[in-house]
């Protein structure tokens, strides 16, 4: 096995014994990108790369990301680099400073070796919307998959094994969905724990950064860098940073997991319940005490409505200046409407325009009420009672998402009635701010599907304890399309 | 609430300065039937008038003031790297008014 298909702690050790260099892994993760045919990258950033490889002195024993490749999605600000969030109205724009995430990864030496393609703008969940197209899912050779989104590049980057990380945002599910197509960890913490200064907003209600990795402890491992207080960014925490890997491996008896009876009802797929319930069984045999509630079947099925009115009305207004004069490519006009016009006719695709005016339609004072209003109503009553469960559990286990990856010809990013429940609960993690780990379960059909673990707020060592916990029990941790496994469930 | 129709929906497109394929206005015309529908129904969910519109997760209160440290500013060539056409230090715009 390539030391690039190891656990970032066997990297590390790796590095530190001199086996191999940065710039080896480097070349390496370059090598697979470029022979990826998964389209998950907006750009290769080979010669800055190597040369930053090359330039590492060390190792460093104590830094487990020094000298580690990785891939970052193409809506963090990166100075010096095009940043898109493939959308054509940002096209050549190129950011003048650094994400704090990204200035943190540099600081901690890792290697960022692209940047990947997602949904345009973050604002979808096929990986079919950005301007480069379809992201294919590795697991599928035939490409008839999709990998989810909207942080479809970066799942792809992981599971085909290009890199042991790679970094994401999620405003709905858009790390815990891929993350439960790919087969990998998708983890999105705490609203607040990690800045997102030079995150493109799209929701800033709602967003999040996350990550995508292949163990759980690689996880902890990049909260333990990428988590604290950022003074560009007001709605980052000062809670103090963790140890959270701290907690891995400690036994998880007394544990107190609620499973919530119409998510789990609401899934059709036969094997994958079979699936869940072998876990369950599973982690009972733990010591870890479960117990089925209800939380409302009204309620789960609004979370869909109540997410696309508040997600599109932050987005009309926050992307109101993509407007070819201040950001985008200017197409003339006559008057500085008409120059907008075309740069925003021309540089949208039409899922964001239809998402746009559901936003600024709901946002009208006239249907604000019944619209915007009642769709902040009923994300307190939904956090309320995601909270109240979480008094009484230490988590809320739910399968990710209701199937493997469908096929393109299956998905849409049109509002539809089906899988109300199934297919939009993980957005309760972002409406209540709540860790939120997504782990792969099983594989069916030759592709792998995914579990969610949600905890309390600021608790993300306890959601690593029992991450790790639910690893030894499925036996697919670091899995990737190059280290395929059975599994146990 | 404003009645959905086709004009309203090209209507509120324009006002954001842009325009959409006629296809797309029937595809956004169904989604709204079903969003409106669903919206409706969250309408009935019991007691929820009572709750305050939530905005964030959690309050988020900032009550220091920071230093006050000189910082180095955005220096000029960087500031105008993006730029699509400089003059004499400045970014030169199309005319477009009068």
């Amino acid at each position: 096995m390539n030391t690039l298909d190891l656990s970032l702690n066997e990297i590390h050790a790796a590095l530190v014994e001199k086996k191999v260099t940065p710039l080896e892994l480097t070349q390496e993760a370059i090598k697979r990108a470029k022979e990826s045919k998964d389209n998950a990258f907006e750009l290769i950033d080979e010669a800055n790369a190597l040369a930053f490889a090359a330039s590492l002195k060390g190792p460093e024993k104590d830094n487990v990301l020094w000298g580690i490749p990785y891939v970052l999605k193409d809506n963090f600000s990166t100075k010096g680099l095009p940043t898109t969030a493939s959308s054509n109205i940002l096209n050549g724009y190129v950011p003048l400073y650094d994400a704090t995430v990204v200035s943190k990864l540099k600081a901690a030496k890792a290697v960022m070796i692209g940047k990947s393609t997602l949904d345009e703008l973050a604002m979808g969940g096929t990986g079919t919307t950005g301007h480069l197209g379809k992201t294919y899912n590795p697991w599928d050779p035939t490409h008839q998959r999709m990998i989810g989104g909207s942080s479809c590049g970066s799942a792809a980057s992981v599971c085909s094994g290009i890199v042991p990380f790679a970094l994401g945002s999620d405003t709905g599910d858009s790390v815990r969905k891929p993350a439960s197509f790919a087969g990998l960890v998708g983890m999105k913490p705490t609203w607040g724990r990690i800045s997102r200064y030079g995150l493109f907003p799209f929701a800033p209600s709602l967003d999040h950064v996350g990550f995508f990795s292949r163990t759980a402890a690689d996880s902890a491992y990049l909260l333990d860098v990428l988590a604290g207080r950022d003074n560009h960014d007001s709605t980052s925490s000062f809670k103090p940073v963790e140890k959270y890997e701290s907690l891995i491996g400690k036994p998880v008896k007394g544990l107190k997991i609620a499973i919530i009876k119409e998510i789990t009802d609401s899934i059709t797929n036969q094997a994958l319940k079979a699936s869940f319930a072998k876990s369950v069984e599973a982690l009972k045999k733990q010591g870890v005490e479960v117990e089925e509630v209800s939380f409302g079947r009204d309620l789960l099925e609004s979370i869909y409505a109540t997410y696309i009115v508040i997600s599109c009305a932050e987005a009309t207004s926050n992307d109101a200046n993509l407007d070819g004069i201040k950001f985008g490519p200017n197409y003339g006009g006559k008057t500085y409407q008409e120059v907008m016009y075309n740069a925003r006719t021309k540089g949208f695709s039409e899922l964001i325009k239809r998402r746009f005016v559901i936003g600024s339609f709901a946002l009208m004072r006239e249907n604000q009420d019944v619209l915007f209003l009642r769709a902040q109503k009923n994300r307190a009553k939904i956090v309320e009672k995601t909270n109240a469960i979480l008094k009484d559990h230490d988590f809320i286990y739910v399968p990710a998402a209701p199937s493997i990856a469908p096929s393109f010809s299956a998905a849409s990013d049109k509002l539809s009635d089906e899988y109300l429940i199934a297919d939009n609960h993980l957005a309760l993690g972002n409406f209540a701010g709540l860790p939120s780990i997504t782990l792969p379960l099983t594989l069916e059909e030759g592709m792998p599907i995914g579990i969610n673990f949600m905890g309390r707020a600021f608790e993300e060592a306890k959601l690593y304890q029992i991450a790790a916990a639910f690893e030894s029990i499925s036996g697919l941790s670091n899995l990737s399309i190059r280290n395929k496994k059975e599994g146990n469930l | 609430m404003k009645e959905i129709t086709m004009d309203v929906l090209h209507d509120a497109a324009n006002r954001l300065l842009f325009d959409m394929s006629e296809q797309e206005y029937q595809t956004l015309y169904e989604e709204f039937k079903i969003l409106t529908k669903q919206m409706e129904k969250i309408g009935k969910i019991e007691g929820l008038e009572a709750y305050a519109p939530m905005t964030f997760p959690f309050d988020v209160t900032v009550d220091y003031l920071r230093e006050d440290v000189a910082e180095t500013p955005l220096p000029r060539d960087e500031a105008l790297k993006n730029a699509g056409s400089v003059q004499d230090h400045e970014i030169k715009l199309p005319k477009v008014v009068g």
